[in-house]
């Protein structure tokens, strides 16, 4: 079969300017220099308004005399999705049950908040925060201490006022 | 059915709209459970008399004034029986509302939570929210002695606590005292438990956490526990049991119902000592040469050399130590190994004894025997002979010096000298854990644990009985009838065995006293060998 060519032919030279293309892109340049809405934030002098469902890093609640609210009821573990969560149950001193070893892999952590949901005691919460650099992997696994000291606010996992979303 | 029925031993009754055909005196609740029926109960237990006080079994019974308690009420013919009506419903929650005026709901911090009758039943069928508004009596926990703890907050008054010490164990030690809601389990003397060889079951028939083992405490969740059928490896009565097992390590051994053999209960010396399956520190690889030019090797590696090393020392005088702790199929297999190789002189295993033997005064079968190893009739079925004095030294003297072929296997040989087998032509150790005799071995094979395999012991009713593996074994350890038998295929031809069943089909193929036996025919419960034909 033979190939057919078609011949295109260039347009003249008064149509190929580029001209016309530059002062349509400029002007929308300075529509927008001249315009007033600002979306930049100043980070880190300016700080997000972070929404109050959203979901962050974990902190442990501590009772008024610094023990973990945690007792190692073992349910946030169980319904962790993302399998993150280790805990080694134990007793204390004083005979209440306390998690000897609790950690959080961060960086498994898929931050659902159904640690949070599921806890019985209210001890352990997401939180509202996102400032999480490090300068190694391993510091991502948060200890028990480390989620006592968190100090940021938790989430809030719905609306006090609707809790069925209604 | 209906020509059944007419039979004088059995009756027909009707529940739920299903018609079923039970032996006469059989209670109600039973006759549900043959349906797939389950009717809440709290106080009865298959193994204790039922005194009907938990109230939470009331069934309707057509015809009868009232509702009618399921466990001790007889199945009579023609009787048309609802679980699930409307006012034995309602009853039930009733009842369940009851048993929370005073319940803590420690749910998060019990340890029974995830297998509490009171739990799954109130999930069930209880009211969504209690009524009582009173506040509650508070008991706090109570250390009954022994591996037992009492949290009185929790407990139901069912008192199989109480019937078990009194029916079973035959030695009542514990009583209700007070009456009402200040109702409490207690001891009668300040030893409570202690010494008591069967009180750990106390733990185990209690429907809430209520009576919680010491051992166990806060340790693991129970919906976080593999549970896998297994044989107890503490003594040779061989009671069936459930490893409870978390992360790879043995957390709790579980009583599993045996009526031929061990009832519901297990004792309390069994129960304990578990530790040792978790120890770590194991043989991972095989190792091929002497101490000092030990080099380890795969196991294609470690069994071509010796294999070589097998077939040059062709009719050489074999010495075998086997362990009571060993399967039939590796005990079998190894002594089939042997004779394969040479002329079998010795073959012995040396056990730990006790003084005394220790029954179970309510339920005669079960006896803590007085051999503290799972399979010691089945290493006798097998061609070994007990050496050694009762706590598993010495008796191996023959073998220490032997100068033909030496196989050790799961013995650790921890009394004998260093110089053990250094005479030997060729000396195998087969083991879990390395030892200072091992150290002329010129192979050192690694194997695993019967939690980590599976098997057949006999116990010492002479009763087959299986287990299953429970554990990943710890590096390349294989069990030792896999790794005998992939020899002794080798050297005689025939294809290896697969599974631990065909290693035991071969030994059925040979042992009379197996004869007729396979894995299947054993089941879960195990079998008692036909007496051979003469
Ligand atoms: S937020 Fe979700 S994924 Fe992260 S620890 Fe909690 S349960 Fe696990
Ligand atoms: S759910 Fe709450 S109480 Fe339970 S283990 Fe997790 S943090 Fe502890
Ligand atoms: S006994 Fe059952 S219902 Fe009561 S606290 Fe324990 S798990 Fe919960
Ligand atoms: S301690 Fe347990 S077994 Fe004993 S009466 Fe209470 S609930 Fe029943």
């Amino acid at each position: 079969m033979a190939i057919s060519v078609k011949v295109m032919r260039r347009p003249e030279a008064g149509r190929t300017s580029y001209m016309r293309a530059t002062l349509k892109g400029m002007s929308l340049t300075f529509k927008h220099l001249l315009r007033v809405k600002k979306v930049t934030l100043e980070y880190p002098e300016d700080q997000p308004d972070l929404h109050p469902r959203w979901r962050g890093t974990h902190r442990m609640e501590v009772h008024a005399d610094g023990r973990p609210k945690c007792v190692a009821c073992g349910l946030c573990p169980t319904v962790c999705p993302a399998n993150c969560i280790r805990l080694v149950g134990g007793e204390d001193d004083q005979g209440n049950r306390y998690p000897i070893v609790y950690e959080i892999d961060e960086f498994r952590c898929i931050f659902c908040g159904m640690c949070q949901e599921v806890c019985p005691v209210e001890a352990i919460h997401v939180g509202q925060h996102f400032e999480n650099a490090e300068y190694s992997r391993n510091r991502f696994v948060y200890d028990l201490d480390r989620l006592m000291e968190q100090d940021h606010p938790t989430t809030l996992l719905w609306d006090p006022s609707d809790p069925r979303s209604e | 059915m209906a020509d059944s029925s007419r039979r004088a031993d059995t009756v027909t009754l009707t529940i739920d709209g299903h018609e079923v055909n039970v032996p006469k005196g059989t209670s109600l609740l039973h006759a549900a459970e043959t349906l797939g029926i389950e009717v809440p109960h709290y106080c009865y237990h298959p193994g204790l008399s039922a005194p009907a006080q938990c109230r939470i079994c009331l069934v309707e019974v057509e015809g009868a004034p009232k509702l009618q308690p399921s466990c001790v009420t007889m199945a009579q013919d023609g009787q048309v029986v609802h679980t699930e009506s409307p006012s034995a419903k309602r009853m039930r929650q009733g009842v369940l509302e009851f048993y929370l005026v005073n319940h803590p709901l420690d749910c998060p911090i019990c340890d029974m939570s995830g297998e509490c009758k009171l739990q799954d039943y109130v999930f069930d069928e209880g009211r969504e929210q209690g009524r009582a508004r009173e506040p509650k009596r508070v008991f706090g926990r109570d250390d009954f002695g022994g591996d037992v703890l009492y949290y009185g907050d929790r407990c139901v008054m069912c008192t199989r606590c109480v019937r078990f010490m009194d029916e079973v164990a035959h030695d009542a030690r514990l009583t209700v005292v007070e009456r009402g809601d200040r109702a409490v389990i207690d001891t009668f003397f300040e030893s409570g438990l202690d010494d008591a060889s069967f009180a750990g079951n106390v733990v185990d028939i209690c429907p809430v956490g209520a009576l919680v083992s010491k051992d166990f405490l806060h340790k693991a969740r129970a919906w976080d526990l593999d549970h896998t059928p297994s044989i107890c490896p503490n003594c040779s009565q061989g009671c069936n049991i459930d490893l409870h097992a978390r992360d790879n390590l043995v957390q709790r051994l579980k009583p599993r119902e045996n009526q031929e053999v061990n009832g519901h209960w297990m004792c309390d010396y069994g129960r304990a000592n578990y530790e040792w399956i978790n120890r770590a520190g194991r043989i991972e690889s095989p190792g091929v040469g002497r101490s000092g030019k030990r080099r380890a090797a795969d196991w294609q590696t470690a069994l071509g050399a010796l294999l070589d090393r097998l077939r040059e020392s062709e009719g050489a005088g074999v010495r075998i130590v086997g362990s009571p702790l060993a399967s039939n199929e590796a005990l079998g297999t190894l002594h089939r190994l042997g004779r394969a190789v040479g002329t079998v002189t010795e073959s012995v295993f040396r056990c730990r004894r006790t003084e005394d033997e220790d029954p179970l005064p309510g339920f005669p079968l079960l006896v803590r025997r007085r051999d503290l190893a799972p399979n010691v009739d089945g290493a006798g079925i097998l061609g070994f002979e007990r050496a050694g004095s009762d706590d598993a030294t010495g008796g191996l003297g023959a073998a220490a010096s032997h100068d033909g072929i030496l196989v050790v296997l799961g013995d650790q040989l921890g009394d004998q000298p260093e110089d053990f087998g250094a005479d030997a032509s060729l000396y195998v150790y087969l083991g879990t854990f390395d030892s200072p005799a091992a150290r002329n071995a010129d192979f050192v094979l690694p194997v695993t644990t019967f939690a980590e395999e599976d098997g057949t012991f006999v116990n010492a009713q002479g009763r087959v009985q299986r287990f299953e593996q429970g554990l990943q074994a710890p590096g390349s350890a294989r069990p030792a009838w896999l790794v005998l038998g992939a020899l002794l295929a080798a050297l005689e031809g025939g294809n290896p065995p697969g599974s631990a069943a065909d290693a035991f089909a071969a030994l059925a193929a040979e042992y009379a006293a197996f004869a007729g036996l396979s894995h299947d025919a054993i089941g879960t419960a195990g079998a008692v060998p036909e007496p051979a034909h003469a």
